[in-house]
């Protein structure tokens, strides 16, 4: 859309001197000006919040003082590992580069994830989201714009440490392919912590539940970063000792172990901003197609990823992991998907029934509780064809927790819908946590007092087969017990639930499919 | 009426068992303004919302420039400004920062995007405050800055939910003044705001909504001609006159005769002797033009002595009242 094109207006009589379509006017033509002219319109390849973020940036005092002490440590850093060299050692360039990895970390972990929350935090809690939300951009945009905003403010950080990393080399004991792999690793986390500290901004609502989620978020990454950890290993062990020296399965598969470690993270990222989105967007638009979209990919790459592990490296075990993961993706999601909402907003229902003919190979991806639930079993099914492919002597315990998921998501919802139709989903998955967290210690308490034993016997027994933790950790004394009825009709009850959820939302949106 | 950019047809919103907008139904011309009033809650910024595609209603539909708030929201927000009843301003922007940023959120580009930047600054005359942080403006500039905002990418009809709200007396009136402005410049306006008179000044047309449901909608003039069968006159004499008030209820048409005004001392024509009793009666007459002249002529004939003979118009704020319960949901 041009200016022009949609301001049309008639000279009326009386109105002031200045229009508001006035004459294209001379720009000016020095050759300064015509530079700078050509720099405003590159940036119109940007997105507009990119350009507003950075703007506020530059004008921020947190980035500029946090640029300076970085500077002010590089500095520190490098004369320092200058004088150590200077003494005969050949090897101060590895610990001036963790030195410096340490505080490029502590700047990308700590201080720009808490300017994206800042960020976001601000346009909910200063009500500019709505000023936004009129305009073309959409919320993705929004979110995309943000965290590209943060790339912007790390790589500039990053820039500004490159001739003290140079440093570190230039004194010897590092390689060059350890620093870029070490650097990109630190970049990529800060980014993915950007991208998190940006979906937890998009939680809150009010400025307590703002300052609540920032402690929150700080606790974790205190956990995550703390010592010891896999992202702590992660980052600092390149830099200590070269990438093939991280762990033992690095050793082998050091770069099968990365890229794996690489595309779940792209993957998981990609899935934190769509989530943010899905916050962000008005509750009258299409808020779960792309998330689905979103996690159906990073289950592909799970599943894919081990697959390929399993046939053409050399690391063994691939499918457990895969199994695990697979099924720790499909607990969670299924507790989102089939929980939802069945009714839609008339834009959505009016946007679904307009689709083309083709779309009924992918309604499992439109909103509704109904359709999440053929989607978590289109993927448990694919689960399950993956675990086959790999090794048929784990396909029972994951045929058998996929059950549980039926049964522990299905339940819930199917109940509660009966009881009250137009009930929030946030209670439905409250209740599903409950009546997880039910059979997790019901079992072992009934037994206590009914049995009224001395001693608390808590040896898998067949009591615990309601317990779907337990069930599965035992899943070879289940096998040699032939202790399959339960976990079986558990099985059933469960994909009969999610079928009976099919037929409701197929109703719901014949019949109310207003919200 | 002209074109119609803005029609709103069975508008229906509700939220839980709060009917918010129920069967709402307006439409507003090119170029025209109209005043959207209603005690709180009465639904007016849910419509607005709605209209500004924020929101989704239930039932209806809206088509502004000939796109469905429903359907193309895209198409909407490119044809449609909103300001809502705060300024919604960002820390470290300069205010030419703050429109060059909505003008590429509007998806403006290049010399279309400067060109409508320096427009709207020098049509809201905002030269001056052009590298001030919009943080730091007074509420006045602020307001002016958002109206720019909403403006910036040339949309056809303007929506501002209490444009005018915490402004003082001079901001209102430059406010005012551009909003007759753009209206001549052939915008579209649909504006809310609780100062009843300067709705009076600034807008075609005003809709009354209450309780989500539409109670009145015109001119003003024509609002209160359908309220109001009878006329309301005063007459104001020179000295108070007991008579007066007998005379006045036996001529035909006339009635609630009661005191108005001052109250004052003095001797009657016919020679009495009164005090404390107003000069100026006001009393309804259920009649035309010509009912109005041949009392007023018999009024002089009797030998009153008038010092005024008045008819009284009904303002906005009497409509409201009258039209409005003052029911909040």
């Amino acid at each position: 859309m041009e200016y022009g094109d949609t301001i049309s207006i008639e000279e009326p009589a009386g109105s002031r001197s200045v229009r508001l379509q006035p004459d294209p006017a001379p720009e000016a033509t020095s050759r300064v000006a015509t530079l700078l002219r050509r720099f405003d319109d590159l940036s119109d390849r940007l997105s507009p919040i990119v350009v507003k973020e950075v703007r506020q940036i530059v004008c921020g005092r947190e980035f500029n003082y946090s640029f300076m002490v970085s500077l002010v440590i590089g500095l520190l850093v490098a004369f320092f590992g200058a004088a150590n060299a200077s003494s005969g050692s050949g090897t101060t360039g590895q610990g001036v580069f963790t030195a410096l990895t340490a505080c490029l970390a502590l700047l990308g972990i700590g201080i720009v994830p808490f300017g994206a929350f800042s960020a976001l935090r601000s346009e909910r809690l200063e009500q500019t989201m709505d000023l936004i939300t009129v305009t073309t951009l959409t919320a993705r945009k929004v979110i995309v714009g943000k965290l590209l905003a943060q790339a912007v403010k790390l790589a500039t950080l990053f820039a500004g440490m490159a001739p003290f990393v140079a440093t570190s080399f230039l004194l010897g004991g590092i390689d060059f392919v350890t620093i870029v792999v070490s650097l990109a690793m630190v970049f990529l986390v800060s980014l993915w912590v950007c991208a998190a500290a940006l979906l937890v901004s998009s939680l809150a609502k009010t400025r307590g539940m703002s300052g609540a989620l920032l402690a929150g978020g700080v606790l974790v990454l205190l956990l995550l970063f703390g010592g010891g950890t896999i992202i702590n290993r992660l980052m600092f062990g390149l830099a200590r000792g070269g990438v093939v020296s991280i762990g033992i399965p690095f050793r082998a598969d050091g770069w099968w172990a990365l890229a794996i470690g690489v595309t779940l993270g792209a993957l998981s990222l990609v899935n934190l901003m769509l989530l943010a989105e899905n916050r962000l967007s008005s509750p009258v638009e299409n808020k779960s197609t792309a998330l689905r979209i979103g996690f159906f990919v990073q289950f592909l790459a799970i599943i894919g990823g081990f697959t390929a592990v399993a046939h053409f490296s050399s690391l063994p075990g691939a499918v457990e992991p895969m199994a695990v993961f697979g099924l720790l993706h499909l607990s969670i999601v299924a507790a989102f998907t089939v929980t939802e909402d069945f009714p839609v907003s008339r834009r959505v229902l009016r946007h679904i029934q307009t689709a083309s003919r083709w779309s009924p190979l992918w309604t499992i991806l439109w909103p509704g509780g109904g359709r999440g639930a053929a989607y978590v079993l289109f993927q448990m099914v694919l689960l399950i064809v993956a675990v086959r492919l790999v090794s048929t002597r784990e396909v029972g315990w994951v045929v058998a927790a996929c059950g549980y998921i039926c049964l522990f998501t299905g339940a819930p919802a199917v109940l509660l819908r009966l009881v009250r139709p137009r009930i929030s989903a946030f209670y439905i998955r409250v209740a599903i946590l409950v009546l997880l967290s039910a059979s997790l210690v019901l079992p072992d308490v009934l037994y206590y007092i009914v049995a009224q034993e001395n001693g608390f016997n808590l040896l898998y027994s067949t009591r615990h087969l309601i317990n779907p933790l337990r069930t599965i950790a035992n899943w070879s004394i289940v096998e040699a017990r032939g202790l399959y009825l339960m976990p079986a009709l558990v099985g059933v009850m469960g994909v009969l639930l999610y079928a009976r959820l099919m037929v409701m939302n197929r109703r719901t949106s014949r019949t109310a499919p207003l919200s | 009426m002209s074109e119609a950019v803005l029609q709103v047809e069975g508008l229906v919103r509700h939220f839980n068992d709060v009917h918010a907008v129920d069967d709402v139904t307006f439409s507003v011309g090119r170029g025209q303004v109209l005043g959207f009033i209603g005690p709180n809650g009465a639904g007016k910024t849910t419509t607005m919302r709605i209209l500004a595609t924020l929101d989704v209603p239930q039932g209806g539909d809206a088509r502004i420039a000939g796109y469905s708030v429903v359907e193309q929201p895209d198409k909407v927000r490119r044809v449609t400004g909103f300001m809502p009843d705060y300024a919604g301003v960002y820390a470290n922007t300069t205010v030419f920062e703050y429109l060059d940023f909505f003008a590429r959120a509007g998806g403006l580009h290049g010399a279309a995007r400067r060109q409508a930047v320096d427009t709207i600054v020098e049509f809201m005359v905002l030269g001056d405050l052009r590298e001030r942080q919009v943080e730091g403006l007074s509420k006045g500039m602020k307001q002016r800055v958002a109206l720019g905002r909403a403006l910036i990418h040339g949309p056809q009809l303007l929506i501002l939910d209490e444009p005018a709200a915490n402004l003082d007396p001079r901001a209102r009136i430059e406010f005012r003044t551009l909003i007759r402005e753009l209206a001549a410049d052939g915008k579209t306006i649909l504006l809310s705001s609780h100062i009843l008179t300067e709705l009076t000044e600034m807008c075609d047309t005003v809709t009354v909504i209450e309780k989500g449901k539409i109670l009145a909608s015109g001119t003003v003039r024509d609002i209160v001609d359908g309220l109001r069968q009878r006329r309301m006159l005063s007459v104001r004499l020179a000295t108070p006159d007991p008579r007066l008030e007998r005379f006045l209820l036996e001529q035909p048409g006339v009635v609630g005769v009661h005191e108005a005004g001052d109250v004052a001392s003095g001797v009657s024509p016919a020679g009495d002797v009164v005090s404390g009793m107003s000069r100026t009666l006001r009393f309804e007459l259920d009649g035309d033009d010509q009912a109005q002249v041949q009392l007023m002529a018999r009024l002089i004939a009797a030998g009153f002595p008038i010092l005024e003979f008045s008819a009284h118009s009904a303002g906005l704020e009497d409509v409201f009242i009258e039209i409005t319960k003052g029911r909040v949901q």
